[in-house]
């Protein structure tokens, strides 16, 4: 009696620890929760993994306080920990480790009529803001500047924002188009304008890209490029489950992985 | 008494004429259920109306006390604040840039004749590069190497393994560039045959033969990974380089009172980045204090639900975290305030330098290019603006409090009459109804102008003058446009009519007509083009039946009168029908207002109000529409937000508008009926 106790506490025990260890709870960054994670997550366990995934995205600060608390086993971060959250975590004896989860650029287009070749990262705010209306004003041939800008609803409005634009508002002159395509399409018909589209639009017909700040758009400069940003995961260092670790070598760097990070739109690490 | 006997005798009578047949439940037959059907159908459609009103309603008038907490957060935070300096810095900007422009159209005007040609061999080349893209990138990575490898070779000298490893790298790309040299210069010489490389758009570049043939040797020369340069273009580009120098030297002053002008807004930059960073802050503390209520609303319930002590226990721990802490507004507003006396330090400097830096402008009429006076006199106006806004911000910003209370008056017409419409912002959203309504009504005026004359006209055609079988092929071809879906117009007008009109604009000898050359293919007057196609089968028909229900005896006294079958028609015929026809007018007008797809696929969705001082060619400029807004924004945005509201007191305007049309034509119809 007391050895099927015993055995069954034992089983009970071996069978929480087996669910506690295979649960892998993601947070933080909305970029990466919408869609790349959610769906390497979904391929993931496709792939014969015995997990559960629980993913939370409401924002990258979210990573680093889910962490923090120990309610996370990772974080996913659109930018960089500051100094500050850092230091949180240095206090409380705890390190923090890095993974490169993927890039995301946006590419500046303009017809390829355009004299155009080369922007600075302020030349594309006041075009973008409508400080600059006339293409002579940054070294073109003369004309008004037509603006094609992803509609607000969309979240490359948003980022690219934040990115080149100092989070500055839109110059109201901006023309709000249906997405990607649509974008492309009138940059293509109309020699004075300008717009920006995702990496896998930017070699569509009658448009270019132009080089920002000096650096050409092409996923090997995803570094350099001034419109992009590292997309993180971050753990820290000596807490993470085998199952966890297991899952972030494989959404970094296996090649069903990488496929994903593309599919979605983003750059392999 | 007799009379009811009397009756109850037919009705028993028509009982036995019409024998109840078949099943009957609860005493009803077939034929009451199908009575009950139809009765049911027609009172579900009017309770559906009844309840769609009150959702809108219902939605929509929550906007305006939100809006206006909004407008508070916006005072309370010194948004509004920073925001008036904000405005006269956007002038200066604008008066800056406009003055940069006529500038650069003087120096530019020095060497317009080398500039169209190197601008003409820069278009060929990189027409020439994307059609040999995969070639030219292989040919510039091995070039690269080539030139790279030797050095790299010469570096790892003491490592053999690596220094083989190099040396096939080195072999490899040699042999790469053998292969893909001549391949290139082929493609490129191909490339070079196509008439659409010579084809450069809305910027008309006219060569002459040996032009041609120059820039096509140029372009040859160009090779990817050579920096050659054709030595006729060489001296070309150096000509362009003297002649504007030339140019920058005759402008020199010029010059000189722009960069004052433009200069003279730094110190006062500096100041409104600094605030902005402050008073953005602000509004986040701000906001956080307006959303921890619901928050901790939100932990509470879900410490209800959670049965778990330890889970339950790490809720209660963040519940009790959230606070609900009252921000000091007077500290955080206080470096806002400080920065009043800097902002008067700052005004007068900034107005006097932009005043004398204008003084210095040459005038209008001595500037050489069109698009140099043109974008002067552009300035004038900017000047004006600037000076005034700096006279408002000068006055209210001693006076502004961050503690007055809002007017409620004045939120409620932010929305009716503002003119800003931005959402989606990391500053203040803005709701302003002005742009959106305003391109609605300017793209259903060009509308209703094309297909009022139109579909009118070919309804007295049709109803008077036509032979039997024109009516009978005209009535159903104008009526089957009402069969095409509004998304392919929309699709046509993006591919052929925008494309069409644009290219049609671009020729030079109908440059007199307003608005052209257009510069955007997606417009109000593209979309108002396919509006009216849309409209004419709607007036058409209606316009037609108001036409047809004229008393045949009305035409033939008059015709037996002597009066000809014309003056009949004008002078009978349709002053009998004109309320029919103006009814068919407006809900022609209110099939366009409504109309969704093609507006927000064609109209160019530019949220500004159409700059009037264009005269008749505001209609080439793109606009944003009511309909387009709601359905462009509705889909992703965040259920009860303001900006959720805001979209559906746009509808709601919309329905109104909708309404009152459509009452009135009503309205108008019964007259006609009582007329005769």
């Amino acid at each position: 009696m007391k050895k099927t106790t015993a055995i069954l506490a034992m089983m009970a025990l071996a069978l929480a620890t087996s669910q506690a260890e295979d649960k892998i709870v993601i947070k933080g960054s909305d970029t990466l929760g919408a869609k790349m994670v959610p769906q390497q997550a979904e391929v993931y366990k496709q792939a014969g993994n015995d997990v559960s995934f629980e993913i939370a995205a409401e924002g990258s600060s979210t990573a680093f306080t889910s962490l923090l608390s120990g309610t996370a086993d990772i974080g996913m971060s659109s930018r960089n920990i500051k100094d500050s959250e850092k230091d949180e975590f240095t206090a409380k004896g705890m390190e923090i480790q890095e993974w490169t989860a993927g890039f995301d650029m946006i590419a500046v287009i303009v017809n390829e009529k355009s004299s155009i070749k080369e922007l600075t990262t302020e030349q594309v705010e006041k075009i973008f803001t409508g400080d600059i209306t006339d293409w002579s004003e940054v070294g073109g041939a003369a004309g008004e500047i037509s603006v094609y800008t992803r509609n607000t609803s969309s979240g490359t409005y948003k980022s690219f924002q934040e990115m080149a634009m100092n989070k500055r508002d839109y110059g109201s002159s901006t023309q709000k188009m249906a997405g990607n395509e649509q974008i492309a399409a009138e940059v293509a018909k109309n020699p004075n304008g300008i717009g920006y589209v995702g990496l896998a639009y930017s070699e569509n017909d009658g448009i270019k890209p132009v080089k920002v700040d000096g650096v050409k758009l092409s996923p090997k400069n995803a570094k350099e490029y001034p419109i992009s940003r590292t997309l993180f995961f971050y753990t820290i260092k000596g807490k993470l489950s085998p199952a966890a670790e297991k899952f972030l070598k494989w959404a970094t760097s296996d090649k069903e992985g990488m496929e994903i990070v593309e599919k979605v739109g983003f750059i392999k690490p | 008494m007799s009379k009811t006997t009397d009756s109850s005798k037919t009705a028993k009578s028509k009982r036995g004429a019409f024998p109840r047949k078949g099943f009957r439940i609860f005493g009803l037959g077939l034929q009451d259920f199908i009575r009950y059907f139809f009765g049911g159908n027609a009172a579900l459609a009017i309770v559906m109306l009844v309840l769609i009103c009150i959702f809108l309603a219902m939605e929509a008038v929550w906007f305006f006390p939100q809006h206006h907490h909004e407008y508070r957060i916006y005072r309370q935070a010194g948004q509004e604040y920073v925001d008036l300096i904000g405005a006269e810095i956007d002038a200066h900007t604008r008066l800056g840039s406009s003055v940069n422009i006529a500038y650069l159209a003087e120096v530019n005007e020095s060497s317009k004749r080398e500039d169209r040609l190197i601008n003409a061999l820069m278009q060929v080349e990189t027409a020439v590069e994307n059609r040999t893209e995969r070639l030219t990138e292989r040919l510039e990575d091995a070039r690269e190497l080539i030139e790279e490898l030797p050095e790299e070779i010469e570096d790892a000298k003491d490592d053999a393994e690596e220094l083989a490893e190099l040396q096939a790298d080195l072999i490899k790309a040699q042999k790469e560039e053998q292969e893909f040299a001549p391949q290139w210069r082929k493609a490129a010489a191909e490339a070079l045959e196509l008439p659409e490389v010579w084809d450069f758009g809305v910027n008309v570049v006219k060569l002459t033969d040996n032009e041609k043939e120059t820039i096509k040797e140029a372009a040859l020369m160009a090779e990817p990974g050579f920096e050659t340069e054709h030595p006729f273009f060489a001296a070309l580009s150096e000509e362009s380089k003297q002649k504007k120098e030339v140019a920058r030297e005759r402008l020199v002053a010029f010059k000189a009172a722009v960069d004052e002008l433009r200069g003279a807004a730094s110190p006062m930059k500096t100041l409104h980045g600094e605030l902005r960073t402050i008073a953005m802050e602000n509004r986040e503390v701000l906001d956080k204090f307006e959303t921890a209520p619901a928050r901790l609303e939100a932990l509470l319930e879900g410490i209800e639900a959670t049965k778990d002590p330890e889970e339950r226990k790490r809720k209660e721990e963040m519940a009790a975290a959230v606070v609900i802490e009252t921000p000091d507004y007077v500290a955080l507003t206080k470096p806002i305030y400080e920065s009043q006396s800097k902002h008067a330090e700052l005004i007068v400097p900034f107005v006097e330098t932009v005043k004398t830096g204008w003084e210095k402008l040459p005038e209008v009429n001595s500037l050489e290019t069109k698009a140099g006076r043109a974008k002067m006199r552009t300035a004038v106006s900017d000047y004006e603006n600037f000076l005034r806004s700096t006279e408002h911000a000068t006055k209210a910003i001693p006076e502004w409090r961050h503690d007055r209370p809002m007017s409620k008056v004045k939120t409620v017409l932010a929305f009716f009459v503002g003119k800003e419409w931005v959402t989606n912002s990391s500053w203040h959203e803005f709701y302003g109804l002005l742009p959106l309504l305003s391109g609605s009504l300017c793209i259903s005026v060009v509308a209703m102008v094309l297909a009022v004359p139109f579909s009118v006209a070919a309804a007295v055609y049709v109803n008077q003058l036509a032979w039997w079988r024109e009516q009978n092929f005209i009535k159903p071809a104008l009526e089957f446009i009402q069969a095409i879906p509004s998304v392919v117009l929309g699709f046509f007008g993006i591919l052929v009519l925008g494309t069409a009109l644009r290219n049609l604009s671009h020729i030079e000898s109908l440059s007199w007509v307003p608005g052209f050359p257009m510069s955007e293919r997606l417009n109000m007057l593209t979309a108002g083009i396919l509006l009216a196609f849309m409209a004419v089968p709607t007036i058409f028909t209606l316009a037609e039946d108001a036409l047809n229900n004229v008393p045949k005896a009305f035409t033939e006294a008059s015709l037996a009168l002597g009066a000809s079958r014309l003056q009949t028609i004008f002078r009978v015929v349709m002053p009998t029908a004109v309320s029919g026809i103006i009814a068919a007018i407006l809900l022609g007008f209110g099939r366009i207002i409504g109309e969704t797809m093609v507006v927000l696929l064609v109209a160019g969705n530019k949220i500004q109000i159409p700059d009037f001082s264009a005269g008749i060619g505001v209609f080439t400029q793109p606009a944003h529409t009511m309909t387009g807004i709601i359905a462009q924004e509705l889909g992703e945005v965040d259920k009860g937000s303001l900006h959720w509201r805001a979209l559906f007191m746009v509808g709601m305007i919309l329905f109104v508008i909708s309404l009152s049309i459509n009452f009135a034509a009503q309205r108008i119809l019964k007259k006609l009926h009582q007329s005769y």
